[in-house]
């Protein structure tokens, strides 16, 4: 790392930026709104030109890629009460309603500049206005004056630059974005004040997507050229990489860290080739210095990828960064097929804020737009059987996966007609939306939604423990079980103990995994044949989010031994507290299942002792573990490098551990950022490689 | 024949290359001072008691048939990265007879074997399995015959005997220290040591003072410079 990339790196880290920033007080423009019932699209572009227009050009010392907030706050478009009153007419909305979680074009933008589509939207423009396209008129003429917002402020801080000397980035930003790319450097920088530009609209969690991809051709050529060394490009990658840990302290998430900033790295290419390059091999080398939270990166992987490829990936994991997370092509690119997506576009999927698999740019999907929970299901399952005369274990199941479907259900029926709020930005910026003459949020390519599993291995390892202790040993009947769930199963430790050693997921015991198999089976298909409005499908998955610290809320003991109030599992991965035999065992149970079916996305998630990477061949060890997962046809994988006592000692002294990652849900934070219970539930995750 | 073992643990990374499988043999004929595997020391079966108050049995008896279907379960991935099992204890030599059974089954399944071993068992036994290892792990722990049986009560002359085989045994092998505080981590020793290597290749385990939790589990007083409150 270079002097300068040093200095600039310890400055962000230090949220030296914050010295530029101000609050706007955006009360008078959304009253403003309010009182004038300005329409939506109106809004966001006023939204965008507004925010856009405070923005003061600012910049810190050394760098050479411009652009940081100045502002803290992004205008509210509508009051509670507006968005209320939608909800109640039966209108449901993804979490905050805006374009969100989703993953611009921005390649032909870099390649074009914005300059170019201000061409192409007055071309459409004149023909929107010929055929009496009064919706299409209104989103185009939105959408070209948020390009000029946009552009305004470039200019501004091309001339701010000027004025104080900054030589480089004025020549940089008299060319891009509004021109196209040239140099690595420029394609940079025009990526920057693009993904800039979308928070300021007011959409979040915005990938980045396959940045290895769009970007080579700039990298490709200056190396050819001689512009570049893989030094320097080195370089300018890593300014990059710490510009996306500027403002993201702003950004909206449900805990600090969860931003969505995701960028994907391998695979293959549109036309099925390995994409795996050079650019490829920097960007893992870059976060690897760095150790920064931002991007999160993601590699994809398949039967095919060489172990060193997963070594260069597992050296960020022996760093603690909690990335890469890995995704499996070979499962994958099928799974999106079946879905409807055509070939080529599966072939370039991304990932979203934390791992649901998206198409950048021309997808609108809502990835993550509810869950539902397997412990919940299976309680009420439980206590509908219980009431029942001589129940049979088939019929728990039986009953289980009807109330699973009638959560599923219920919630097709709820989220069948979704509106989003519009992103003309964004838009600009997306793929046919100006040739459509519409807005993203009314639709893309794919317009799918994602429904999460939470707590999957607590619900087969409770299916287990019923089996064992009330049809098999008969140490309870089914009604007293229930009882005991209520009550923490007071009275009888004799139960707890047996539940508690029961069959559990993660040690490569049929007695678990066959149950998890037959729920895996139907829970893919609980979908099948349902659309929303849209025409979009609904993709299960076997992703937690942060439903599994909300949904121990709704539910009593469970009949593995958890008792209320004890956290689930985060995603696909063993319950809490449960003794496994070690790793191998865990990636055994947890591939057993066709996990083809379930990729919304939602990872293995397994703690390894730091200790795991004190000896050289570490890394060489972990790396075959993630192919073994892969190989065995893993869907997704994420490892979290931690140890129990320096989490604890952080919390006791978070001043000492101010640099600690940690594996969340999706994404990788700071430690010491998270609420208490994040933090008590990644301590609470086994540690697999304690030797 | 059956034999006892301590603890089966997957994905260890401290006893050889690849992906492998650990297991304990329990029992063993020394008794060092600063053992860190306490319940591995006896060859009966004990009862741990766990800081919660919870019971736990240590010591499984294994026939040599259900032991290499426990272990070949990993065959795949041990395969795949050129691991495999390694016998630890304990004193896994002192079990050689049911190490003999296991070790051709296992070898039927493809998986690469190793053993760590105190040396400290009847020539016939270590010459018998050690022929059969790919990779030996040969404990070094004093190189003075009287320190050696005031810390382990045994008797070098038999370890050294055992080391003089495996010199010549033409199995890959590495020596290990583990250094003590105060026994045998001074200068002097380890000049002595690397001496006594002469060229083979030889590891220095760190002391670890944070191990001495398990001998209150066994109704143990931990040794004096063993922290037992971890």
């Amino acid at each position: 790392m270079t002097e300068r990339i040093k200095s600039l790196l310890d400055r962000t880290f230090d949220k030296e930026q914050a010295k530029f920033r101000r609050d706007v007080d955006w009360k008078p423009l959304l009253g403003r709104f309010v009182a004038e019932k300005t329409p939506d699209e109106v809004r966001a572009r006023i939204g965008l030109e507004e925010m856009l227009k405070s923005e003061r050009p600012e910049f810190m010392d050394g760098e050479r890629l411009a652009f940081l907030r100045t502002v803290r706050q992004i205008p509210d478009l509508h009051t509670d009460a507006e968005m209320d009153a939608r909800r109640a007419t039966g209108t449901a909305f993804g979490e905050k309603g805006v374009v969100f979680n989703m993953t611009a074009d921005f390649a032909p933008t870099i390649r074009d500049g914005l300059g170019e589509r201000l061409g192409e939207i007055d071309a459409r423009l004149a023909k929107c206005r010929a055929d009496g396209d009064a919706e299409g008129v209104e989103f185009l003429e939105n959408a070209r004056l948020s390009v000029e917002a946009v552009l305004d402020l470039v200019d501004r801080y091309r001339a701010e630059a000027e004025k104080r000397g900054l030589a480089e980035i004025a020549a940089t930003l008299a060319q891009v974005p509004r021109n196209g790319a040239r140099t690595f450097h420029e394609a940079l920088q025009s990526l920057r004040i693009l993904h800039y530009a979308m928070w300021c609209e007011g959409e979040y969690h915005c990938g980045l997507g396959r940045i290895d991809q769009y970007l080579f051709p700039y990298y490709d050529a200056d190396i050819k050229a001689g512009r570049l060394t893989d030094e320097t490009a080195l370089e300018e990658l890593e300014e990059f990489f710490i510009a996306c840990n500027r403002d993201s302290d702003l950004y909206i998430g449900v805990q600090q860290g969860d931003n969505g900033q995701s960028v994907m790295l391998g695979g293959v290419t549109r036309d099925g080739k390995t994409a795996f390059n050079d650019l490829s091999r920097l960007c893992l080398k870059a976060c690897g210095e760095l150790k920064l939270v931002d991007p999160k990166i993601n590699l994809r992987v398949d039967k095919t990828t060489p172990l060193e490829i997963y070594e260069l990936g597992t050296e960020l994991t022996a760093k603690g960064l909690g990335f890469p997370q890995y995704a499996n092509d070979d499962v994958v690119i099928p799974a999106l097929r079946r879905w409807g997506y055509e070939l080529e576009d599966a072939r370039d999927y991304s990932v979203a804020a934390c791992w649901e698999f998206l198409v950048p740019g021309c997808g609108m999907d809502i990835n993550n737009i509810d869950a539902v929970s397997f412990v919940g299901a299976l309680d009420a399952a439980l206590r509908n059987v219980a009431a029942a005369s001589s129940p049979s274990f088939e019929d728990v199941k039986a009953e289980f996966k009807a109330e699973v479907q009638r959560r599923a259900d219920a919630l097709v029926e709820k989220y069948r007609h979704v509106e989003i709020l519009p992103g003309p930005f964004v838009s600009v910026i997306s793929t046919d939306c100006i040739k459509k003459a519409r807005d993203i949020s009314k639709g893309a390519k794919y317009n799918n939604f994602g429904i999460h599993g939470t707590g999957i291995a607590v619900a087969v390892d409770s299916l287990a423990s019923v089996r064992e202790l009330v049809f098999e040993k008969k140490l309870v009947t089914l009604s007293e079980l229930v009882s005991l769930l209520d009550t923490d199963f007071a009275g009888r430790p004799d139960v707890l103990a047996a539940a508690k050693a029961a069959p559990k997921m993660g040690n490569a015991d049929a007695r678990a995994d066959d149950l998890a198999k037959w729920l895996i089976d139907f829970w893919g298909h609980a979908f099948d044949g349902k659309r929303n409005d849209r025409g979009g499908v609904f993709r299960p998955g076997t992703g937690s989010a942060m439903y599994y610290i909300w949904h121990t809320r709704d539910v009593p003991a469970s009949a593995d031994g958890r008792l209320k109030g004890e956290p689930l599992s985060a995603n696909w991965a063993p319950a809490l507290d449960v003794p496994v035999k070690g790793p191998v065992s865990v990636v055994r149970s947890f591939t057993e299942p066709d996990l083809g079916s379930v990729c919304n996305g939602g990872p293995l998630t397994i703690e390894i002792h730091d200790s795991a990477f004190s000896m050289p061949d570490g890394v060489e060890k972990v790396a075959h573990l993630v192919k073994f997962f892969i190989d065995r046809g893993g869907h997704q994988m994420q490892i979290n490098t931690i140890n129990r006592e320096t989490l604890l000692d952080a919390q006791k002294h978070p001043e000492r551990h101010r640099h600690l990652i940690v594996r969340v849900w999706g994404w990788s934070g700071y430690f010491i950022e998270l609420d208490k219970p994040y933090q008590d539930q990644i301590i609470k995750r086994v540690e697999l490689a304690a030797s | 024949m059956t034999g006892r073992v301590f603890e089966i643990r997957e994905f260890t990374l401290h006893d050889g290359p690849g992906v492998r499988t650990t297991v304990f043999m329990k029992g063993c004929p020394l008794r060092c001072a600063w053992c860190h595997n306490p319940e591995g020391q006896s060859f009966e079966t004990e009862t741990m008691t766990r800081a919660n108050g919870e019971r736990v049995v240590c010591g499984q008896d294994w026939s040599a048939a259900a032991l290499a279907e426990e272990l070949l379960r990993n065959a795949d991935i041990m395969a795949q990265s050129g691991g495999g099992v390694t016998f630890s204890g304990g004193e896994p030599l002192a079990q050689a007879g049911f190490l003999l059974e296991v070790i051709p089954l296992l070898k039927k399944g493809g998986v690469q074997l190793a053993v760590e071993t105190s040396g400290h068992v009847p020539l016939a036994d270590y010459r018998a399995v050690v022929s059969q290892m790919d990779f030996v792990y040969q404990d070094v722990k004093l190189l003075n015959a009287d320190a050696f049986r005031r810390w382990t009560g045994g008797d070098l002359a038999l370890v050294l005997a055992n080391i003089a085989y495996l010199r010549t045994s033409g199995v890959p092998f590495a020596f290990r220290v583990p250094c003590v505080p105060g026994v045998n981590d001074s200068a002097e020793d380890r000049a002595a040591f690397d001496a006594f290597a002469a060229g083979a290749k030889i590891e220095y385990l760190p002391f670890n003072a944070a191990a001495g939790a398990k001998y209150p589990m066994l109704g143990r007083k931990p040794p004096h410079y063993l922290a037992s409150d971890a």
